[in-house]
């Protein structure tokens, strides 16, 4: 970083003794703009020798996915992005038939349960049901008074959210594989941990009259970061950081704009 | 030395995998499983219309008496039910069996709407209240064969309709509306009196009752009508009592109908074609769109430009259709569900989808059925999800709030909804468990 090329250092007007054009001998004082000596590089040394880096939104270490992380004034913006409230999308694995101490299959084995009766049927309705609870959590945490024409107008368009602390609130649930005894979600969620999803799958398990642990934790959004714009570890060097902050200036800025005004 | 044992130190991966195998597997719900049906109740509870004794004569002692439920509550049944209706404090749940009981009741029954209960005190005196379900005994010629299919709940009267055996009514007669002449100051209560009606033109494939009249649909799509007409609910022509059922004509002469719906002093009615028509009371601009009179005493085409209509559902002083792409429509007076500002309208008006769950990551979520109870109203959706919207009165909604909902609202109810019935202050789900 301190090898690019830097700042160049500032400029100043400063009037300096010069020999007057045309009669020698007297000094006059003539404009000139001069370098500031205390911008000069020798002077200050290498730009950067330590840098800021703050982290977003928690992942724990045996989950994966998109890590939002702030550098230097960039930790400015990750406290307003915190404050938009924007939901995470997870992909989350499990498997049917175990049940563990810790919801996830390297844990203590608890119990192991037959699991031939659930079909993608029932494990849809058990979703659907979640879902609904999810959203009425959703509404009442919003501190929305209900009675009011605005609270019905943002029910319709869907942007009810909690906007302070709120305990974990699931916006969305889907399940994109179901292969026994395997199966995959994908949740959309605000406030949680990623503990908690695992406790969710051995709930879901629990309501179908088996046990399940989760196998694989993987976050692919946090607010407006994806999978696509996230780096994997092949890419961690300068130049792929520059490029990545670059692309994604624009669009957290609107997203900030547009949500906290 | 060697070491002829060696210290145990932590499992290593072999150990761990053959724990695992070797440990017992429990198995909870076999491959044919069936899901249970299960009755949830909640409202008022002091009349014994919930069918929970204890919640208005506490068991024990440190329990204390539950005026109202605010979130639905299992009710323990004997038989699955397939029929339920909530009346004006009462309830009648019915079972599809050949079994000699098959109709049970719980609530008030000072005009005997629950047929004849006999007081276990007193063996000549009947109850006033029946805090459980009971059943009520038809006078059925083959009470092994018969199967109810439907009941219905009026203000103090109650209609049973049977497969071959025609219908069953019992309650108050003041008006007619059992079906039979009015006979002058009889006296309702304690009556063992169940009238039976035969004489329409084809089988009665649906009842309906509104407060007090009640309405007969036939399998040919005719409508037969008797009891109170002072607002024209009767749709005979005149606004006098009718004390024997009779066919309706006006606009829906001729029309094959395939729903009928009341509740209050407006009636409502679905053809096959998708047409919607209505009579009685219009008070709240219920039927505005077609005459500005408060009363139409005959059935008059309602020209709405929704599209084709599936099934319409009549409030107290609001009505609610559903159209056949999963719409749905409300007009009327009082809460409908748009927000506080729409109190009134003439037009239909249609409650936005998203309000029901369908979102972009759910698309294919829509409304099944429409039910409406006094002043509030329900619907199902196809995922088995149950909204009210209206006004809650005495906790009728089933929120676990007090407060009236001025937009559809998710009620929790564990288990998939299959029907629901909404009466005055109470409400009576269907439910059909999860796995």
């Amino acid at each position: 970083l301190n090898a690019a090329p830097g700042r160049p250092p500032r400029q100043r007007v400063r009037f300096l003794p010069a020999p007057a054009p045309g009669g020698g001998g007297a000094l006059e004082l003539v404009a000139a703009r001069v370098p500031v000596l205390a911008d000069h590089p020798l002077v200050l040394g290498p730009r950067f020798r330590k840098l800021k880096i703050g982290a977003g939104h928690r992942l724990d270490v045996k989950a994966s996915g998109v890590f939002v992380l702030g550098i230097g004034h960039g930790n400015k913006l990750l406290t307003d992005l915190y404050n938009c409230h924007l939901t995470k999308v997870y992909t989350v694995g499990g498997l049917f038939g175990k049940a563990t101490d810790d919801f996830s299959d390297t844990g203590n084995l608890i119990e192991k349960t037959t699991f031939d009766h659930i079909t993608r049927e029932k494990l849809e309705r058990i979703l659907a049901v979640i879902q609904g609870t999810n959203q009425k959590a959703l509404l009442m945490y919003s501190n929305i008074d209900m009675k009011t024409q605005e609270a019905y107008e943002l029910a319709v368009k869907g942007l009810i959210r909690p906007m302070g602390k709120s305990p974990p609130i699931i916006t969305a649930v889907r399940c994109i594989q179901f292969a026994l005894p395997e199966f995959q979600l994908e949740i959309h969620c605000l406030h949680e941990t990623q503990q908690y999803l695992r406790k969710l799958v051995h709930e879901i398990g629990l309501e179908l009259k088996s046990s399940a642990v989760c196998t694989q934790v993987r976050r692919i959004r946090d607010g407006v970061f994806t999978v696509d714009d996230a780096l994997p570890r092949t890419q961690w060097n300068l130049q792929s950081i520059q490029e990545a902050i670059r692309n994604c200036q624009l669009k957290v800025e609107t997203e900030l704009e547009k949500t906290l005004g | 030395r060697r070491m002829l044992c060696r210290a145990a130190g932590p499992p290593s991966t072999r150990q761990l995998r053959e724990a695992e195998e070797a440990a017992p597997v429990f198995q909870y719900a076999g491959k044919a499983a069936k899901r249970s049906d299960r009755v949830f109740v909640w409202g008022f509870s002091f009349s014994g219309a919930l069918g929970i004794p204890s919640f208005v004569k506490p068991d024990a002692s440190w329990k204390k008496p539950r005026r109202i439920q605010t979130t639905p509550y299992r009710l323990e049944t004997q038989e699955k039910i397939s029929s339920a209706a909530c009346g004006y404090g009462f309830t009648l749940l019915a079972s599809n069996t050949r079994d000699i009981t098959k109709v049970w009741g719980m609530g008030l029954n000072k005009d005997s709407q629950l047929g004849f209960q006999r007081s276990r005190r007193d063996q000549t005196k009947g109850y006033e209240y029946v805090l459980e379900p009971s059943p009520i005994p038809l006078p059925l010629e083959k009470p092994q064969q018969t199967r109810v299919l439907q009941v219905s709940c009026g203000r103090a009267h109650s209609l049973v309709l049977t497969d071959n055996e025609g219908v069953f009514t019992m309650g108050n007669n003041s008006y007619g509306q059992c079906g039979r002449k009015v006979v002058e100051d009889e006296i309702y209560s304690e009556s063992h009196l169940i009238h039976q009606l035969k004489e329409f033109d084809s089988r009665v494939v649906q009842v309906v009752c509104g407060q007090d009249h009640s309405l007969f649909r036939t399998k040919k799509g005719t409508v037969y009508a008797c009891g109170w007409g002072a607002d024209g609910q009767t749709g005979l022509g005149h606004y006098n009592i009718t004390s024997v059922p009779t066919k309706l004509h006006g606009d829906i002469a001729g029309v094959n109908i395939i729903q009928v719906s009341s509740y209050g002093d407006c009636c409502l009615a679905v053809s096959d074609e998708g047409d919607v028509f209505g009579w009685g009371n219009s008070e709240y601009l219920q039927l505005a769109s077609v005459t500005e009179t408060t009363q139409v005493n005959v059935p008059r085409h309602l020209p709405f430009k929704i599209g084709k209509v599936k099934e319409a559902a009549c409030g107290g002083t609001g009505n609610m259709v559903l159209t056949e792409e999963g719409n749905v429509f409300v007009w009327g007076y009082g809460i409908l569900g748009k927000g506080p500002n729409l109190i009134e309208t003439a037009v239909p008006e249609m409650i936005p989808p998203s309000l029901f769950g369908w979102s972009d990551f759910s698309p294919d979520i829509r409304v099944a059925h429409v039910r409406c109870g006094l002043s509030q109203f329900a619907a199902l959706t196809n995922k088995g999800e149950l909204f009210v919207w209206g006004k809650n009165l005495r906790g009728c909604l089933g929120t676990g709030r007090m407060e009236d909902q001025y937009f559809p609202w998710r009620v929790t109810v564990p288990g998939e909804v299959v029907d629901v019935a909404c009466g005055v202050d109470h409400m009576v789900s269907m439910v059909r468990s999860f796995t």
